[in-house]
């Protein structure tokens, strides 16, 4: 394990109250609870730190999504509703005001890196999950796109205006596309089950961006079933897009939906592969960021691996060269 | 399945006296390759193409003496003198699928919409017809998801999924049966509105059916 390298994890206890309604809805407080138990068994036990969030602020919300939508969202839990617009976005009394510290978390991760420098590990533990989340509307568990909203902080309040953000989630996260497509300065590349057989539909590998944001997207669709062999030959693709985009400051969407047990996706990632993707996300981190890296956690629903995933992840950060 | 809804409603249009100069400015300012040009009334006399356009000038290796004569020459050509005048057309009622046969049989890119009168009220393009073909199969639908279901024969699959979804309450928005080819088994393929695409699939699992997976060992 890296020498002094910590392990921060902005997670708030309010989270697991963010309740959508039993039955089989697979986006469950558990999942936190999972991946908690899983770092407090891991190698890097002794080196965890907790950060407890703000929430993110009206200003920062709407630096992604429209006024309307935050009122709609807002009246719909206090009104009791149980879902908002589909039944998969299960809300209950508290999850405005939940979705509002999750999103704050990257926000609590950031001030953080810009602080001390890039030393440490910082991970957001949070739900629900953002990077389905449109400006105005909900989508796929999602109401907030955390991402974005780390992205946009970054840039308002660091200046660092070159974000990348990286999604590794089996689901193409569309409310970020939709977010940055359209600008020079950030780029959004996602790793995804091809959106012919996937939800949402989404992330085509002939978008690359739209006006003056062409050449900022990179759409990795993967056939139903790819895994390691698959994942490794488009590492040198994101490295050189990496080389074209010099990020200074790195986002990871990071969903463990993908792996080989998980339902949610045709994917087959092993637990080992997300070790791999760790390394090699501290090496773009290292070489393009100065280490300034984020990870938000997005997917991940079969529980036992889901724990055992992140964990292999946050030691592919951790790893000693 | 109308064109009427599909085409693109009065298309820009030239009259057959105009120029070759004339087209090539206005399909340099807009994105589209092909002008219907109709007459004082509305009626379609034919139609230009860029193609049509690009093969009416001088071919680079002419004797560059000639060619600037030659070229002027053609720019003040009259349309009428290069457009295609026995061009295939459709009505409004007819079909996207009208549409499609015609683009498979013969080389055109555009296919002017006319009434009865032959004046032309729209202009269905190769990509209208993708886009119409896109949002009838619902692809790129944000939020949706494909399920592939092996067709067992049984005659009440169809209303058996239906039954399903209306059960699970999963909002589905296209149910496709296609029978069996050389290549592929007869397969059933149903559009649904949810992340939650393994409930689904389960549900159609515990009622008997096979959910095909589009690969066996990647
Ligand atoms: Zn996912």
């Amino acid at each position: 394990m890296r020498h002094g390298s910590s392990l921060i994890l902005v997670t708030d206890p309010a989270y697991s109250r963010h309740d959508t309604g039993g039955g089989e809805h697979p986006e469950i407080p558990e999942r936190l609870q999972v991946i908690r138990d899983a770092f407090d068994h891991s190698p890097f036990a002794q080196s965890i730190h907790i950060l407890l969030p703000r929430p993110a602020s009206r200003a920062e919300l709407l630096s992604f999504h429209d006024e309307a939508w935050l009122f709609r969202f807002e009246e719909a839990v206090l009104s009791g509703r149980t879902y908002v617009d589909h039944p998969d976005n299960q809300v209950c009394y508290e999850s405005y005001s939940i979705a509002t510290l999750s999103a704050g978390a990257g926000l609590s991760g950031i001030d953080r890196i810009e602080q001390d420098a890039g030393q440490d590990i910082i991970f957001c533990l949070t739900r629900p999950p953002g990077h389905h989340a449109e400006a105005n509307h909900p989508l796929g568990f999602c109401f907030f796109n955390n991402c974005v909203i780390a992205a946009r902080y970054w840039q308002n309040r660091y200046g660092r205006n070159r974000v990348a953000v990286l999604d590794f989630d089996a689901h193409h996260g569309n409310g970020i596309q939709s977010a940055l497509e359209s600008e020079p300065d950030t780029c959004y590349i996602s790793i995804h089950e091809h959106p012919s057989f996937s939800y949402p539909g989404t992330g085509w590998e002939e978008e690359r961006g739209l006006g003056a944001g062409k050449g900022t997207v990179l759409n990795l669709p993967l056939p139903p079933g790819a895994g390691e062999e698959q994942v490794r030959r488009l590492l040198p693709k994101i490295r050189s897009f990496f080389e074209e985009m010099q990020p200074e400051a790195l986002i990871i969407g990071a969903g463990f939906d993908a792996h080989v047990e998980d339902e949610m996706s045709g994917l087959a990632f092993s637990t080992p592969l997300y070790t791999e993707l760790g390394r090699f996300i501290f090496e773009l981190g290292r070489d393009f960021c100065s280490n300034r890296v984020l990870s938000i956690l997005e997917g991940g629903y079969h529980l036992p691996r889901l724990g055992e995933s992140a964990a292999a992840y946050i030691a592919g950060l951790l790893k000693d060269d | 399945m109308f064109i009427h809804y599909h085409m693109t409603p009065t298309p820009t249009t030239m009259h057959p006296e105009q120029t070759v100069a004339e087209a090539i400015e206005l399909l340099a300012c807009f994105p589209f390759r092909h002008i219907p040009l109709v007459d004082d009334e509305g009626v379609l006399q034919g139609i230009v193409s860029d193609r049509d356009l690009r093969s009416a000038k001088p071919s680079s290796v002419a004797q560059s003496s000639q060619r600037a004569m030659v070229e002027s020459k053609v720019m003040q050509t009259r349309l009428s003198q290069i457009m295609s005048t026995n061009c295939r057309t459709l009505s409004a009622m007819a079909t996207v699928d009208d549409a499609l046969f015609l683009f498979e049989a013969n080389a055109i890119g555009a296919l002017p919409i006319l009434d009865d009168e032959r004046r032309l009220i729209g202009i269905f393009t190769i990509g209208d017809l993708l886009k119409a073909y896109k949002t009838m199969f619902g692809v790129g639908e944000r939020g949706a998801a494909m399920i592939s279901i092996v067709d067992d024969g049984d005659p009440r699959i169809m209303s058996k999924l239906i039954g399903i979804m209306e059960e699970k309450n999963v909002h589905c928005t296209r149910l496709l049966r296609k029978s069996a080819t050389r290549r592929t088994k007869a397969m059933i393929y149903l559009r649904v509105n949810t992340y939650n695409t393994r409930a689904v699939q389960k549900a159609i699992e515990a009622a008997g059916y096979e959910i095909h997976v589009p690969y066996s060992a990647v």
